[in-house]
């Protein structure tokens, strides 16, 4: 992940090959019927016509407070378990092997038996998150527990502190950097499952406006629709996030100067 | 009126226990992780100190000292003997508060000096109107004044040292261990801090009970030294400092001392073998 | 008192059980297999599936071969791809720009929307899977390889040509063992990334394999058999995963581990 995060610092000096890209997709396209192909000049019409008609907002807000519940659940789920994970040896033997069976249930395979078991709700696209999300935060947070400097553990006990303060003084800043990580993984997954889980159960949304133009082979529309909402998710991350990491780790010297 | 009725009697140490730390016969296993065998780390061992006095416990690294130093503190469990830290004399009842300066500062990179400081304050219940007055003084004290709003990361180690020190005494402690706080600093800024620690002692008189391997250390900062030894782990002589305080380190009464016990040590190791 | 690997092996073969129990328990208070079959049902479902042909005609053996042969051609060319692609970055300047542009934003888009679009231009084919797969993973496994490439230890190779190595040679005893832990990162990272989007691309997509199945019976909203497919899944996935892959990195690291001790 790290690695993927370098990278698109790296954008800039790149923004040259990505004009130049921009132009031989543009060119590419000449060559293929635009519901095929479409250039990204097309593209750029279609999202305008998409977002002139006012009940589009509805479907992305649809789609972001699915995103939104789903992503919140499985934060608060997945930092309870990863803390309890990791300050319990026996809770951490016991619960790792349904992390493991969780990781690798598919998420088309929560979507399908969330329609399955609540028809077409809300709550099958927000199971379908929240169940996928929820392994890796919990991963996430186990290993920063792990990671915890013992010394200052002691040095809280030493001075009595009682469980409220260690939490808030000693344990909770030293899982910040972890808590932080997980909250951007579990963003970036959110989104991605929730248009699996719109795809193929819930009513509405961005993902049933993809699989509905699938069905009637409109590549044009279809991307449209997928890369505003990508920019959107992305926007989001970088505005949301980068800032407010700015201010979170204001203590550390490197990052505030 | 019977005026003599029978008094809540509150429970006067004995003469003999006005000692601030008592630790008799103490014993310390380890168990070896997956197999068996034990090790002892703490071999049947008893030490006092008594109110406002500095006594060191000096002995080479794996001793056991630090062990001990946390088993007064409470934070670690013993085998056998027993460990009694008592409060202050004069002073109403409480549980013993307990300063404790590490080896590194451990202190908490994410809260400013008056914020770790407040941090142990909290921790000791200590009421929130006397904060601000004690984190002036104590960081004053340990030669900090006007750090309060500043992160331990841009201190140098020297100064994040003396925040752990303000952070032990702020809470004013009955006892106060030290675990050879100077020995992760370099040789000037250490001999430093001797001499301030010094200063502050003169001023704020706890109880310390120092741990150390330095010997030169030792014998410059205590009323009293406890030696001790590994394999096993005891103390194996217990030698009282008289020399009248300001010292200097360059005294030779000092370094004449320190040569004999530096002597002592040499052949009670070469003893054990 | 428990030994500490007695308490563990409870510890993890309880979770098992307490898992099936409280499912077998959640199944008997619904008293709905078309909502909650219980364990036993799954498992009955499955061995049937296994001996019967089912109603493509094949037996679940035919689809779980199909599916891993899949899992296993994307993989692979997905890998070799890949470490290609890093490993050129990681020489090339030019190709390092141009590719540094493309690969974030590759790796931004859904695999959903990677898994329509190949399908859409490849047809429902085991070709639109197999593209449908390795747009989505090639990126991931390149930026690994390239992370590799970046971080070799110039000093070692050096010495290689110091002491007059020859190519091959290089290659095999300086280049490839530098790279190994990220190819393995990558390799485990690609595996589990693989066998998601085959059992997607299997749902809507491709004839016959695990996910088709699992969407057929979905469709006849039949949920034992939707469940029992997803089981077999899951318990196939878990034995590649830990079985194989965990056994073969540690052979892998054994000199790390040398160190290490």
């Amino acid at each position: 992940m790290t690695s993927v995060r370098r990278i698109a610092t790296r954008i800039p000096p790149g923004l040259a090959t990505f004009a130049v890209g921009l132009l031989a997709w543009e060119l590419l396209s000449l060559f293929f019927p635009p519901v095929i192909f479409p250039g990204p000049w097309t593209l750029l019409e279609r999202m305008v016509e998409i977002y002139s008609d006012p009940s589009s907002y509805l479907v992305v807000a649809q789609t972001l407070q699915r995103i939104f519940e789903g992503f919140a659940i499985a934060m608060l789920t997945g930092t309870a378990f990863g803390l309890l994970m990791g300050l319990k040896r026996d809770a951490e033997l016991f619960f790792d092997t349904w992390i493991m069976v969780l990781l690798t249930v598919p998420s088309v395979c929560w979507a399908f038996l969330g329609v399955l078991w609540f028809g077409i709700s809300e709550a099958a696209p927000i199971l379908t998150i929240s169940l996928i999300v929820f392994p890796f935060v919990a991963i996430n947070i186990w290993e920063g527990t792990k990671a915890v400097d013992k010394g200052l553990m002691e040095m809280g006990s030493v001075y009595r502190a009682n469980r409220s303060l260690m939490f808030r003084k000693v344990l909770i800043p030293q899982l910040m950097p972890y808590i932080f990580s997980s909250l951007r993984i579990a963003l970036s997954l959110s989104w991605k499952i929730a248009l699996v889980a719109e795809a193929f159960g819930a009513g509405g949304g961005i993902g049933q406006e993809l699989i509905n133009w699938f069905q009637d082979t409109r590549v044009d529309m279809m991307l449209a629709w997928g890369v505003s909402f990508m920019i959107v998710m992305v926007l989001i991350d970088v505005l949301a996030f980068r800032l407010w990491a700015r201010r979170a780790f204001a203590w550390r010297p490197q990052l505030a100067t | 009126m019977a005026r003599v009725r029978s008094q809540p009697e509150v429970i006067r140490p004995e003469p003999m226990a006005c000692a601030a730390i008592a630790v008799r016969d103490l014993t310390k296993k380890f168990s070896k992780p997956g197999t068996d065998s034990q090790f002892i780390v703490i071999d049947d061992v008893s030490l006092s100190v008594e109110e406002g006095r500095f006594v060191t416990i000096v002995g080479p690294s794996g001793c056991g000292k630090s062990t001990l130093l946390n088993i007064i503190a409470g934070i670690e469990p013993y085998d056998s003997g027993s460990v009694q830290v008592s409060p202050r004399q004069g002073t109403p009842m409480h549980e013993p508060r307990i300063g404790y300066v590490f080896q590194s500062p451990r202190l908490l990179n994410w809260l400013t000096t008056a914020g770790n400081i407040e941090f142990a304050l909290e921790a000791q219940n200590v009421p929130r109107e006397q904060w601000q007055e004690r984190v002036t003084r104590q960081l004053g004290m340990v030669g900090l004044a006007g750090q309060e709003r500043n992160y331990p990361l841009k201190l140098s180690g020297g100064m994040q040292q003396r925040v752990a020190i303000a952070r032990a005494l702020a809470i004013e402690p009955d006892i106060l261990l030290m675990d050879e706080p100077f020995s992760h600093l370099d040789a000037i800024t250490a001999r430093k801090m001797r001499f301030d620690l010094m200063g502050i002692l003169a001023k704020a008189k706890p109880t310390i009970l120092f741990v150390t391997h330095d010997l030169s250390e030792a014998v410059f900062l205590s009323d009293r030294i406890y030696m001790m030894k590994t394999n096993p782990a005891r103390i194996f002589k217990e030698v009282a400092i008289d020399l009248p305080r300001p010292r200097k380190p360059e005294d030779p009464r000092l370094l004449d001392l320190e040569r004999d016990l530096v002597q002592e040590f040499f052949s009670v190791l070469e003893g054990t073998g | 008192m428990m030994t500490g690997g007695v308490r563990t092996v409870t510890l993890r073969v309880g979770s098992i059980v307490v898992l099936l129990l409280l499912w077998w328990v959640a199944a008997r208070l619904m008293h709905d297999p078309e909502v909650l079959p219980s364990p036993g049902a799954i498992a009955a479902t499955i061995a049937e599936d296994f001996v019967k042909p089912g109603p493509t005609g094949h037996s679940a053996i035919f689809h779980i071969s199909l599916t891993l042969a899949r899992i296993f051609a994307a993989f692979a060319a997905s890998m070799l791809l890949g470490v290609a692609i890093g490993l050129v970055m990681g020489r090339n300047r030019l190709v390092e720009r141009a590719l540094l542009a493309v690969i974030p934003l590759m790796l931004t888009i859904p695999t959903i929307l990677m898994v329509f679009l190949a399908v859409m231009w490849f047809g429902f084919s085991e070709a639109g899977g197999l593209i449908a797969v390795m747009a989505v993973v090639t990126p991931y496994v390149a930026v690994n390889i390239f992370e590799g490439a970046k971080a070799m230890d110039g000093s070692l190779i050096d010495m290689g040509v110091a002491f007059k190595a020859q190519n091959s040679l290089l290659v095999r005893k300086v280049y490839l063992p530098q790279l190994m832990p990220y190819m393995f990162s990558a390799f485990r990272y690609a595996f589990g990334m693989t066998w998601k989007i085959v059992a997607l691309a299997e749902t809507f997509g491709l004839k016959f394999g695990i996910g088709y199945m699992f969407f057929f019976w979905f469709e006849q909203f039949n949920m034992v058999q939707v469940l029992a497919w997803i089981v077999m899944f899951v318990v196939l996935m878990l034995a590649l995963e830990h079985g194989v892959f965990a056994r073969l990195e540690r052979r892998a690291f054994a000199w790390r581990a040398a160190i290490a001790h």
